[in-house]
């Protein structure tokens, strides 16, 4: 031990930059990139200006526009083949009277199937009619209560890539040292969003320690109110319970949220502590599809970690020793 | 989901890494994924300003504006082109990062 891996390396590269050195630097590329592009392109940019999109505000003119599409089911992401599917509780029946009937099906394949009928291959947001299915699917199969849209907040997107992160700094002072076992994924040298977990090592509660071990990010930066609903929003967001569902595999996990991003151009628009992403998909699992829902836990008796909702009562004859 | 049609030809993955590793803050990480981000919008929008030809400029607009995340943009593109811009956007962009990691490196101290 000792050594620095291979995927940390750029540590040290990155270790003596001085931000407002790279800061001014990219800035200057960033304004050079501006003036050859209007210098080149001025019709485009008239044709832009005269719609109301600043090309600087690009991002944002997408996100509003997906999300009335996932209102209306109109999204054009993928061919919007919408499915005509059962109601949910049909499908649960069925699988249970399967179950009943001698051929024990486990809860997790049933999920499985459900999502392989329900989910477009591509991740991209849901409709409403989509989410209200899986809401339903959720609460009945995992048997935890998740919700889409919670208090009128909703995400830009609940089905997406989730992408590994690394441990977050608790405390001032905190090393990666303390995030045993899971010493691989390293600690960011940033902040998280909302900052350290407690002012001090002696303040950090269990409670605390649970919410870095099982922290998911979400892309609360691109909330087209993010800037105008504050403090409100970055209150409402902090250490929110939500449902990850790997897609492919059916794991569940419950993560509060404690950062905020990835940015959009990493193509990822979730994101999970090393402990979260190991339960998802196992210790190389470093990005995936996924669906998030914020948990509906008013009183706050859903646990943070793995949800496992996999075991079934089988018959005595069934166990043998071995 | 904020998505532009050609986010999936984005690899940055090491210009991720280093942002992580300099941003001591959140408002600094933001700051340098939001400048990252700019020079890429420019970057491949002023590539297919390049290549495809003017009379179909109009007609681009008008269905980017319309659908900025659609990813079927990129087959319209090819035909108008002729050329596999997909292939040249990846170039492009890979371009990119590799100057914005010798930004990284020209600042260090």
């Amino acid at each position: 031990m000792g050594g620095k891996l291979p995927t940390q390396t750029y540590h040290q590269i990155a270790k003596g930059v001085d931000f407002e050195s790279l800061r001014s630097r990219l800035k200057l590329k960033q304004i050079e990139a501006k003036k050859a592009f209007s210098k080149k392109y001025p019709d485009v940019e008239r044709y832009l200006a005269e719609k109301g999109i600043d090309l600087e505000r690009l991002r944002q003119h997408s996100a509003k526009i997906i999300g009335a599409g996932a209102l209306t089911g109109t999204l054009l992401l993928t061919p919007p083949v919408q499915k005509a599917l059962p109601p949910p509780q049909e499908i649960i029946d069925k699988a249970k009277a399967e179950k009943e009937g001698g051929e024990a099906e486990f809860p997790q394949k049933i999920l499985i199937d459900i999502l392989n009928e329900t989910l477009p291959e591509r991740p991209r947001p849901l409709t409403r009619s989509e989410e209200k299915y899986l809401e339903q699917v959720f609460e009945n199969i995992i048997g935890v209560k998740a919700r889409a849209t919670l208090e009128g907040e909703h995400l830009n997107t609940t089905y997406g890539l989730i992408g590994a992160e690394q441990h977050l700094k608790r405390y001032p002072g905190d090393t990666i040292a303390g995030h045993q076992p899971h010493l691989k994924a390293g600690i960011a040298p940033g902040l998280g969003a909302w900052g350290y977990f407690a002012p001090s090592k002696d303040k950090l509660t269990k409670e605390l320690e649970e919410t870095e071990k099982w922290y998911a990010v979400v892309q609360t930066l691109y909330l087209p109110d993010w800037n105008t609903r504050q403090p409100y929003l970055r209150d409402w967001y902090k250490y929110r319970k939500v449902l990850i569902v790997n897609t492919q595999n059916g794991n569940a996990v419950v993560a509060a949220i404690a950062d905020s991003g990835p940015a959009a151009w990493t193509g990822k628009q979730f994101g999970g502590s090393p402990e979260v992403m190991e339960y998802l998909g196992g210790p190389r699992y470093k990005k995936g599809p996924v669906v998030l829902f914020f948990v509906d836990d008013p009183e706050n008796k859903v646990p943070l970690g793995p949800v496992d909702y996999n075991t079934i009562n089988l018959p005595p004859t069934a166990l043998k020793e071995i | 989901m904020s998505k532009l049609f050609f986010d999936n030809l984005i690899v940055f993955e090491e210009v991720e890494n280093k942002i992580d590793s300099i941003a001591k803050t959140e408002e600094e990480r933001n700051e340098l994924w939001g400048i990252v981000d700019s020079l890429i919008r420019h970057r491949a929008l002023g590539l297919i300003f390049e290549k495809l030809p003017k009379t179909y400029h109009p007609e681009f607009l008008n269905m980017f504006h319309q659908a900025p995340h659609d990813e079927t943009l990129i087959d319209y593109l090819k035909e108008k082109i002729g050329e596999n811009i997909e292939e040249l956007l990846r170039q492009e962009l890979g371009n990119l990062a590799y100057e914005l990691l010798e930004e990284f490196a020209s600042a260090k101290k």
